[in-house]
């Protein structure tokens, strides 16, 4: 069955079943309880003719008397719907009263009295009772059709279905005002909901005048509002960062071109000018795969394909990568790093290049960078140790941000355009973990976290802060 | 050696066709998937370039054609780089793919690897004018010279060697002396280079290893 779209409606017809339901069930307790109530009575009375009969005889009342007295039990039994028999040992009448015309019943002696139904006939009911009198056998039934009894309920029946009938009208159309009125609060939330878009990002739901019920509810959208906010602040700041990083080698290319058209140049200062914008084409090109890369990143869990990772060989691959780079500037690269590590090879070899990378550009000239890996409760922490200048806290937060370069003066030109860090984050989400700075007065730690056994945590994707 | 190119973008294949007939290629250009299934089905190519975003009829379907009449190498370009794609191509049969955009000395390097291909024997010896590398002994000499170097140096040196007169992009060098496989902006090629040549070029009056500006780094003798 289809369920009615409106809530209200739900609930109303809801409302109106359940009273259904329960003024049915006390319908038919209460029809019941008169039956058997009104059945009782009927049997008193018959049980009672019976013994002012058996009284009658026994005043020593010959049979052939009574008959001769018919006005004394016409007048006792009085109406259309009563019966009486006095039969002889063969079943034959000796006194009926009988106005609908039964048939004279068969029923089995019965020296203590019972009762049932004629059993020729339905809807009857009858007292009888075996009796000796003047040395006969004689059989006394008292007996009523149950025309009007059947009649009356009916009647009442009736009544009651209509009852129970407007009950459920009645409870459904008050259930209906009823569950307007309490849904008043979601139509107010409603509202306001309505007010928030791109433009309004910062209103809230009011939560502290609310039912609880609707509290939590505003409260849980109040913080996914919050996270879209600062999600959708992130996003226009960064493709404000984007275009302004694009703006620059583009800006480059245009201006170095017409300056090199203002007049004719040897062979040789354009081959220096194309090149030079070769190498312009080369930082753009890269920005645009990065940018892919760390869009795709952001996709919600995509499977991504892991291997086992032997952490001093990655280790001593990069240290190998990055050796030449270092010893230029009087740096070492040292490795601690041990243990197999579950994870995507690539990434996290970027991850950690870029790591290892933002460590020689920042670091003091000639001091060592320590390669470093810990695990805690199955969590795998590696981790590029760097001595330089510490970073201040507020820096810090924002470190693994997008196009984010820390100190303009300390940070180089040339290199990672900012994104550097914003992958190794996006590395790290991608394998359900996050990626942090520690910094005290001399060294400066960069961290990526890997959860343990990620696999059994698919819904962990990259999505989650 | 003729190559065709199946590109659909005009500036591309124009500047595609131009440095590949430069670099001694004969190139004919499809500008369509139609035109491209013409040429495959009535000429001989030692090799096919694919772009797989066509129109009229797609890379893939070219590529399926191409696999029915033969396994002339195939290198596709696609703007897209996902994985998906890549895999789709390289069980579709192709050889290499490149993603676009890609550096025309990265496009000429693979282009030279998969015409190469067959052939290709590890050697053991090389000589450009005065320098020797002898692999198996890890000898490198120039002139009466010996020249000590790592081993990450001789990797470089012996790469520069096997594709002497070839120009090779810092990604190929990183990528088949570090087995580092992404675009790396850091100047780690450049660093190496310039301390190879500390050793191999500076103490000497001729020059072997030139920088082309923008492209990458070639060893030859340039007299």
């Amino acid at each position: 069955m289809r369920v009615p779209a409106s809530l209200s409606l739900r609930l109303s017809l809801l409302f109106a079943l359940v009273s259904l339901g329960l003024l049915g069930g006390l319908g038919a307790y209460l029809y019941h309880a008169l039956g058997e109530q009104i059945a009782w009575r009927d049997d008193q009375m018959l049980q009672g003719r019976l013994e002012r009969m058996e009284a009658l005889l026994d005043d020593g009342e010959s049979i052939a008397a009574l008959r001769r007295r018919p006005l004394l039990y016409a007048n006792m039994l009085g109406n259309r719907e009563s019966l009486l028999w006095i039969l002889d040992t063969q079943g034959a009448p000796l006194i009926e009263v009988n106005p609908p015309g039964l048939p004279v019943p068969d029923l089995p002696p019965a020296p203590e009295g019972r009762l049932g139904a004629h059993p020729a006939v339905e809807s009857t009911r009858l007292a009888w009772r075996s009796l000796e009198h003047d040395g006969r056998r004689l059989t006394l039934v008292a007996g009523k059709t149950l025309g009007e009894r059947e009649r009356m309920l009916a009647a009442y029946r009736l009544r009651l279905w209509l009852a129970m009938g407007a009950g459920a009208v009645l409870a459904c159309g008050l259930g209906w005002i009823v569950v307007r009125r309490g849904l008043r609060p979601v139509r107010r939330l409603a509202a306001r909901a309505r007010t928030i878009d791109v433009t309004h990002l910062h209103r809230r739901l009011e939560a502290h005048d609310e039912t609880a019920e609707l509290r939590e509810l505003s409260r849980a959208l109040n913080q996914m509002l919050a996270r879209l906010e600062e999600g959708f602040a992130q996003l226009s700041r960064f493709s404000e960062d984007l275009a302004h990083e694009m703006r620059t080698p583009l800006g480059n290319l245009l201006g170095a071109t017409q300056q090199a058209l203002q007049r004719e140049r040897t062979a040789e200062e354009y081959r220096q000018l194309l090149g030079s914008h070769v190498e312009e084409y080369e930082r753009l090109s890269r920005m645009i795969e990065t940018m892919l890369f760390l869009a795709r990143t952001e996709q919600p869990a995509r499977a991504l394909p892991r291997e086992t990772i032997d952490l001093r060989d990655l280790a001593e691959q990069l240290c190998d990568y990055f050796e030449g780079m270092a010893d230029e500037d009087g740096r070492e690269l040292v490795s601690d790093m041990q243990g197999r590590v579950t994870a995507n090879l690539d990434l996290l070899r970027r991850a950690l290049a870029n790591l290892i990378d933002n460590a020689l550009r920042h670091g003091r000239s000639g001091t060592e960078i320590r390669l470093v890996s810990r695990r805690e409760a199955g969590d795998w922490h590696l981790g590029v140790v760097n001595h330089g200048a510490p970073i201040p806290d507020a820096e810090r937060a924002r470190l693994f941000e997008r196009f984010y370069r820390g100190d303009p003066a300390r940070s180089r030109p040339v290199g990672t355009g900012g994104l550097g860090l914003a992958i190794v984050r996006s590395v790290a989400q991608m394998h359900g973990g996050e990626a942090w700075c520690e910094s005290d007065t001399a060294v400066n730690a960069f961290w990526l976290h890997l959860p343990a056994g990620d696999d059994d945590r698919v819904d962990s994707g990259p999505g989650r802060r | 050696m003729r190559i065709l190119l199946v590109e659909d973008e005009s500036k591309t294949a124009d500047y595609l066709a131009r440095g590949l007939g430069e670099a001694g290629y004969r190139v004919e250009v499809a500008r369509d998937g139609l035109d491209g299934r013409h040429l495959i089905e009535e000429a001989d190519f030692e090799l096919i370039i694919l772009d797989v975003m066509l129109p009229g009829l797609d890379g893939w379907a070219l590529l399926r054609l191409i696999r029915r009449h033969g396994q002339v190498p195939v290198l596709f370009l696609t703007a897209r780089d996902a994985v998906e794609y890549r895999v789709k191509g390289l069980e579709l049969g192709a050889d290499d793919y490149l993603v676009k955009p890609f550096s025309f000395v990265e496009l000429l390097a693979r282009v030279r690897t998969l015409l190469r291909r067959g052939p290709l024997r590890e050697r053991e010896r090389f000589q450009v004018a005065e320098l020797h590398m002898d692999v198996l002994k890890r000898r490198v000499t120039r002139g009466e010279t010996r020249l000590a170097l790592t081993n990450k140096e001789f990797a470089l040196l012996q790469l520069l060697l096997e594709r002497e007169g070839e120009v090779l992009s810092r990604t190929l060098i990183a990528s088949e002396v570090w087995g580092m496989n992404f675009d790396s902006d850091t100047n780690v090629v450049e660093v190496a280079v310039r301390r190879l040549r500390a050793k191999v070029d500076d103490p000497f009056a001729r020059r072997l290893i030139h920088t082309e500006r923008g492209m990458g780094y070639v060893l030859e003798d340039r007299g």
